[in-house]
């Protein structure tokens, strides 16, 4: 015969269960990010692809190595100081206590109790790689590899996490002051890295060839198939980095966006895909060009982005069309100005970035923020914009311009006529495309001097 | 020899030397190294290589 339960026994029982949901419902929490973070590695795959396919073939490996090589020195950075900028400097830029987000610290390890901190570490190293590889297109075949990844681990681990600091932390001093709204980082990730890859450029120069007589010539992709897979790519990679930007919440808060507003992943459903579609129409029309067309995938997602949890399908659709447009013509207007961007990066996120931070001041001001903190506003979404201007350009043109004064910034101009492949990578993307296969290699094998050959 | 627990009960922070500050930041130390020593590496690399190709 069962024992009648009593009050104290249900409640245990109760609490039991309850334990046991709070832990399902972390590990589910620990699922999505952990998901989003390897969906965004297509995003590396993709600018692999699509970077080494944007340059000429001798520089095709130079481009793939530099990519690689910048994720990897950004996933250490972001260990070592990328996460404690994001936790310290919410204020502007006197660091707040956030010991906890030191390489040093008990919090950044393996920990039982913990289902948080790794992940999310995780996805925000993304994000700075992501900026990295904006940088990465647009000075291609030309950059110093060196030069380039100091570059790379300062935008990546530094300048932007302090832009995500102040625009996109529960308490970033641009969302208590100005209620800026940015859930999808079109500021705080595109327009930051894209004005930081504008102030290198203006240090880089053109790539030789570029400018005859004060005219923009085309230099072809050697592959542009390769770039067009690659641009698809980082579309599918998206779909991670923006679940990346919805907070998952315990208990009964559901979905909200990183400022604590209810939202769900159907929201950002509807405007990620119409503003996919939107960039690709108004990137086609504008110029019928492939490699344009694809980009505008990524203009139109990114015009939206700041603002997905809040428009209406049919204006994100519009607004991404329009975009589109005007983001070829503002590519136009850099080579009019003599700026060699070889991949758009600038027009695709920096100038893109900008104007989608600035359209949620025009759509969607007065929308309230939750605690308290002030609305969105159009002069709050229009100061901040300037904020990430400033904060991408200055940097980006600061450092490029001390590497040049070093004579560290950009190759040799016997380099940059050979190709870096040959001279630096010393390898061949396509060995065998001009000679018989049983001819011998003047490519050096690099394995052969080594003391494991032949052991 | 690294690790800092001996007992899965109620354990929170369970790497390797989680409970031995100096030995994180030794690794800390490592790990700046390595990055910094991989750019310093290329930097050497490029200049060979720019000079072979003069």
């Amino acid at each position: 015969m069962s024992e009648t339960p009593t009050l104290e026994s249900l409640q245990a029982a109760l609490d039991a269960q309850q334990a046991i949901f709070e832990m399902h419902q972390s590990m589910n929490m620990e699922v999505f990010y952990w998901w989003c973070t390897a969906i965004m590695f297509l995003i590396h795959a993709g600018f692999l692809a699509y970077e080494m396919g944007a340059s000429r073939s001798k520089n095709a490996l130079a481009a793939g190595i530099k990519n690689i090589l910048a994720l990897v020195v950004i996933i250490p950075t972001f260990y070592l100081f990328g996460w404690w900028i994001y936790n310290a400097f919410p204020g502007g830029f006197i660091p707040a206590e956030a010991s906890a987000a030191l390489p040093w610290s008990q919090s950044m390890g393996p920990d039982a109790k913990d289902l948080g901190t790794g992940v999310f570490w995780a996805a925000f190293a993304l994000f700075g790689a992501t900026t990295g590889s904006i940088l990465s297109g647009a000075v291609i075949e030309r950059i110093r590899v060196s030069a380039f990844l100091i570059l790379t681990i300062v935008l990546g681990s530094g300048v932007w996490i302090l832009g995500g600091a102040w625009g996109w932390h529960p308490d970033g001093w641009l969302l208590t002051k100005l209620g800026y709204h940015d859930v999808g980082a079109s500021g705080v990730v595109h327009a930051i890295a894209g004005f930081f890859t504008l102030g290198v450029l203006l240090n880089l120069g053109a790539r030789k060839g570029k400018f005859i007589d004060g005219v923009a010539q085309t230099i072809s992709p050697h592959s542009l198939p390769m770039t067009l897979i690659g641009l698809m790519l980082i579309i599918v990679g998206f779909f991670g980095f923006l679940g990346g930007c919805i907070i998952f919440n315990g208990g009964d808060t559901g979905w909200t966006t990183i400022y604590g507003n209810p939202t769900n992943l159907s929201a950002f459903a509807f405007n990620t895909l119409m503003g996919f579609s939107g960039g690709i129409i108004g990137c086609y029309v504008a110029t019928r060009d492939p490699f344009w067309t694809m980009s505008g995938g990524l203009v139109g997602i990114i015009s939206v982005a700041a603002g997905l949890d809040l428009y209406d399908p049919g204006l994100a659709f519009i607004i991404a069309t329009c975009m589109g447009v005007a983001a070829v013509y503002f590519a136009k207007l850099l080579e009019n100005l003599g700026i060699d961007d070889a991949v758009g990066a600038v027009a695709v996120h920096g100038f893109t970035g900008v104007v989608a931070v600035i359209l949620v001041g025009v759509f969607a001001a007065g929308t309230p923020n939750v605690n308290g903190l002030p609305p969105i506003s159009f002069m709050g979404q229009l100061t901040s914009a300037g904020v990430m201007i400033a904060l991408g350009f200055l940097p980006g043109y600061g450092l490029s311009l001390l590497l040049k004064k070093l004579n560290m910034l950009r190759v040799p101009e016997k380099c940059e006529e050979l190709g870096i492949d040959e001279v630096e990578i010393l390898a061949k993307p396509y060995p065998e495309a001009g000679v018989p296969a049983i001819a011998a290699s003047d490519v050096p094998n690099k394995l052969a001097n080594t003391e494991l050959q032949g052991a | 020899m690294g690790t800092s627990i001996t007992t899965w009960e109620n354990v929170s922070a369970y790497f390797t030397f989680a409970d031995n500050p100096m030995a994180l930041g030794l690794f800390v130390a490592g790990a700046t190294v390595i990055v910094v020593g991989l750019i310093r590496s290329i930097i050497k690399h490029e200049n060979e290589a720019f000079k072979q190709h003069k």
